[in-house]
């Protein structure tokens, strides 16, 4: 049984600084990681693979040749082999454009998939969209928002718990499937330091352009339907008053005024 | 040259200082002056000044001088000995100088340095270098600054400040004057290695610029410190030996010493440092690891085993006790996510944490030498938990310190029913080749007293943090004697009883075990030199009468 997960390497957005002057991202020292719901949806892999035989699991991203480090990242948790699918093509390439791309390059590289296992979305774009179009490419049945997933003894179907607004669902599709995880209740793997020398003896197979049937206007940014015009962070919030300087009596009517006027108070 | 001058600053107006005047007020209105993170409280002062700059400083120290009234100086108030909570008279807050002033390249030592105010907190130092973005620096009206600062951009290589304290909110200046140490002293040494210049403030409210290498103790034995009225002071150079350990216990002494070691480690005794100048390192990738073992004893061997290893250079090699990690399994089998991590294995019986550089990207890693000296020491490197991107250097870290916090919890529940209670922590170090005889020290005399304990920390330095845990005070009582036992094994050994907490209000006691009186009487003659009066920081290694 074979396993594919998506995975994209993203900028560590949680200590991201925007520059006051400037308003732009400050990048010097950012790093770049696995996007945690594509580790999630590893996550799911090797807990399927734990539970069964002959469980195999091919990472594949698709990105810039540096995105290999993602791969190698996915390898020490447990994915036992990587494709990096790697072309100036590629360059540009929106939710759809990568969709095609990453659909045809599972078709070429692992054509006798049975499950493909996304993240419900990358940290850095939010957009959700990669894997429901990924789906719809391959022609497979697809369940967002997973949180937990088993596979059936015949193995001809897969149990997913997915997050819902008022709870949860548990949805049955026959494979091949797709499945895209959300957090629920994973704490987060740590390998060993012998899986980290390991994952470095692991295969990394290069797919470019040419290995995939598909047209070069449908590449890239000339395949894409949308384009990133800007980039600005959210206009900062002006969340809090800061009473210094004066006596508590005129700081408690400062701060009852404050809240009065958001009607905390009456 | 042993002869040094200092300088007067323009005067200030007293009464522009930011001042809350009356206990009340201060009880009422400031309550996080009353302490620090020793948790010992605060007797009545009467002042609580926060100046913004080196001259409202000056304008303090003169008129509290003038009136004979006491000082407390206090920065982030992270110091576990108490250092920073009055006894009397003035608390004076420098949280306000937190300005870095500059970021150079000095040729001479082909070396990146900074250059900021005392209360620059090393966690915001990090995220400064790590983003190399100074605001401040940006915004100086100083060409130059901005020149220097647009160069350091401009490096394509990454730096960092290598003393690691496990408090990161720590003030960079209080980390000078405390000679605070971390896990990474291991490799890097304690925070002394890494000062190149501080800015002094005495006793008289005149500054002393001191950069490293420019004054010695002459051959006699002294400093002479001229001040701006002609007046001139003689410093004797104590002549008692430190440990053979890493140390922060009392005042550093040395033969024709460098008068800036006297200033770092002299938990602001002596004066008061405004601004520091330290050194930075190029940045590596580094990899954590946390190897589980089978025994305590097991992790002192493999201990010893790394350390020999000459081609292995860890940056620091940290423990968890078996019953350290028991602790921790214990929270996991309440809530799997409180630890942060996956589940302990269930046949780990302790744990030794070290970091290395590494090559991510590198197809080739070659670490044999590692896995070899493990397998000698019977354990297996798939018996760990590895971690490089930086959300997991965090995450490995977050694990380290939730032995202390978990333990703090506990004690502090206990509080609330038996109020008299506290923790007992130890801080001592070894030399090297004690590590096994200190353990067995440790562990055997705990266990038949039948203590809850816990160990942790530094072993690489055979710096363990001992934490026994009192169920009452019984319990309270008989620690408090098996420190003491401990404390004179330490000594006999050759070790610092107080090896990076420092001695504060709380240690005194460790001190008089740790050096002969006529050793403690050289110290008080430096403190008495500097500061006749006994102004700054009453009661903190030295107690008040004696420094009077």
């Amino acid at each position: 049984m074979k396993i594919v997960v998506c995975v994209k390497q993203v900028p560590e957005v949680t200590n991201v600084q925007v520059n006051p002057v400037t308003g732009t991202l400050i990048r010097e020292g950012v790093q770049s990681i696995l996007n945690p719901f594509c580790e999630y949806a590893l996550d799911h892999a090797v807990r399927i693979k734990k539970a069964h035989n002959d469980v195999q699991i091919i990472a594949i991203t698709m990105g810039p040749p540096q995105a290999k480090s993602v791969l190698l990242r996915s390898m020490e948790l447990g994915a036992d082999e990587g494709v990096l699918v790697t072309d100036r093509k590629f360059a540009g390439a929106d939710t759809w454009a990568t969709a095609l791309t990453l659909a045809e390059a599972i078709r070429f590289a692992v054509p006798d998939f049975n499950l493909v296992f996304v993240g419900k979305q990358a940290i850095d774009g939010d957009t959700a969209q990669v894997g429901p179009e990924i789906a719809e490419i391959l022609g497979l049945p697809q369940i967002t928002y997973g949180i937990q997933a088993e596979i059936n003894d015949s193995r001809r179907q897969i149990r997913v718990k997915q997050e819902v607004e008022r709870g949860y669902e548990v949805i049955e599709a026959t494979l091949p499937a797709l499945v895209t995880f959300s957090k629920g209740e994973v704490v987060r793997r740590a390998p060993s330091f012998a899986d980290v020398l390991r994952a470095r003896q692991k295969p990394v197979r290069m797919v470019s352009a040419n290995d995939l049937s598909i047209p070069e206007e449908k590449l890239g940014l000339q395949g894409s339907f949308t384009q990133v015009v800007k980039v600005f962070p959210p206009p900062a919030k002006k969340s809090s008053l800061l009473v210094d300087n004066v006596d508590a009596v005129e700081a408690a009517r400062t701060i009852y005024q404050f809240l009065k006027e958001r009607r905390f108070v009456s | 040259m042993h002869e040094v001058f200092t300088k007067t600053l323009p005067a200030v107006d007293i009464h522009q200082v930011k001042c809350v005047q009356g206990f009340e007020k201060i009880k009422a209105e400031y309550p996080v002056y009353l302490s620090d993170e020793s948790k010992i409280s605060a007797k009545p002062f009467e002042y609580l000044f926060f100046p913004k700059s080196e001259e409202e400083l000056a304008a303090i120290v003169r008129e509290m001088g003038r009136l004979k009234i006491k000082i407390t100086i206090a920065s982030a108030r992270t110091g576990l000995a108490g250092g920073c909570v009055p006894m009397e008279g003035a608390l004076v807050s420098l949280e306000n100088l937190d300005k870095v002033e500059a970021i150079h390249y000095e040729p001479s030592s082909a070396e990146w340095r900074v250059v900021a105010q005392n209360s620059v907190s090393l966690k915001a130092l990090e995220g400064m270098l790590r983003t190399k973005h100074f605001p401040h620096l940006e915004q100086s009206a100083d060409e130059r600054v901005r020149c220097e600062y647009l160069q350091f951009k401009n490096d394509p290589d990454g730096y960092f400040y290598p003393p690691d304290p496990t408090e990161m909110s720590a003030a960079l200046g209080g980390s000078v004057v405390t000679n605070a140490s971390g896990a990474r002293t291991y490799r890097y040494g304690p925070t002394r290695a890494w000062v190149r210049g501080i800015r002094v403030m005495l006793a008289n409210g005149e500054i002393l610029d001191i950069p490293r290498g420019k004054y010695f103790a002459s051959p006699a034995g002294q400093f002479v410190i001229w001040d701006s009225q002609g007046q001139a002071f003689s410093i004797p150079v104590p002549d008692y030996q430190q440990p053979k350990t890493k140390s922060a216990a009392g005042l550093f002494a040395a033969p024709q010493m460098d008068l800036i070691d006297l200033f770092i480690g002299s938990e602001g005794i002596l004066g008061i440092v405004t601004r520091v100048e330290v050194a930075l390192l190029k940045r590596e990738e580094k990899v954590s690891v946390i190897q589980f073992l089978e025994s305590d004893e097991q992790a002192i061997a493999l201990t010893e085993a790394l350390r020999s290893e000459k081609r292995l250079q860890l940056d620091f090699l940290e423990f968890y006790s078996g019953n350290a990690l028991d602790l921790l399994r214990e929270l996991q089998k309440h809530e799997p996510s409180t630890v942060g991590m996956p589940f302990i294995p269930q046949d780990a019986h302790a744990a030794i944490f070290f970091e290395m550089s590494f090559d991510s990207k590198s197809e080739n890693l070659d670490y044999h030498i590692l896995e070899e000296t493990i397998a000698r020491c019977g354990a297996r490197l798939e018996d760990s938990w590895a971690g490089y991107e930086s959300r997991e250097l965090d995450r490995f870290k977050v694990f380290r310190h939730m032995i202390p916090e978990t333990i703090n919890g506990i004690i502090a529940e206990r509080k609330k029913q038996v109020p008299g209670l506290h923790k007992l922590g130890t801080d001592m170090a070894v030399p090297d080749q004690y590590l096994p005889e200190i353990w067995r020290l440790y562990k055997e005399h705990c266990e038949a007293l039948n203590l809850e304990w816990y160990a942790f920390g530094h072993i690489g330095n055979n710096h363990l943090h001992v934490n026994i845990l009192p169920r009452d005070m019984q319990d309270l009582a008989s620690g408090l004697e098996l420190y003491q036992s401990f404390a004179r094994r330490v000594v006999e050994l050759g070790g610092s009883v107080s090896a990076e907490h420092g001695i504060g209000k709380l240690k005194g006691k460790f001190l008089r075990l740790m050096f002969p009186p006529e050793a403690l009487q050289q110290m008080r003659a430096v403190k008495n030199a500097l500061d006749p009066d006994g102004l700054l920081n009453p009661g903190d290694i030295l107690p008040v009468e004696v420094a009077q």
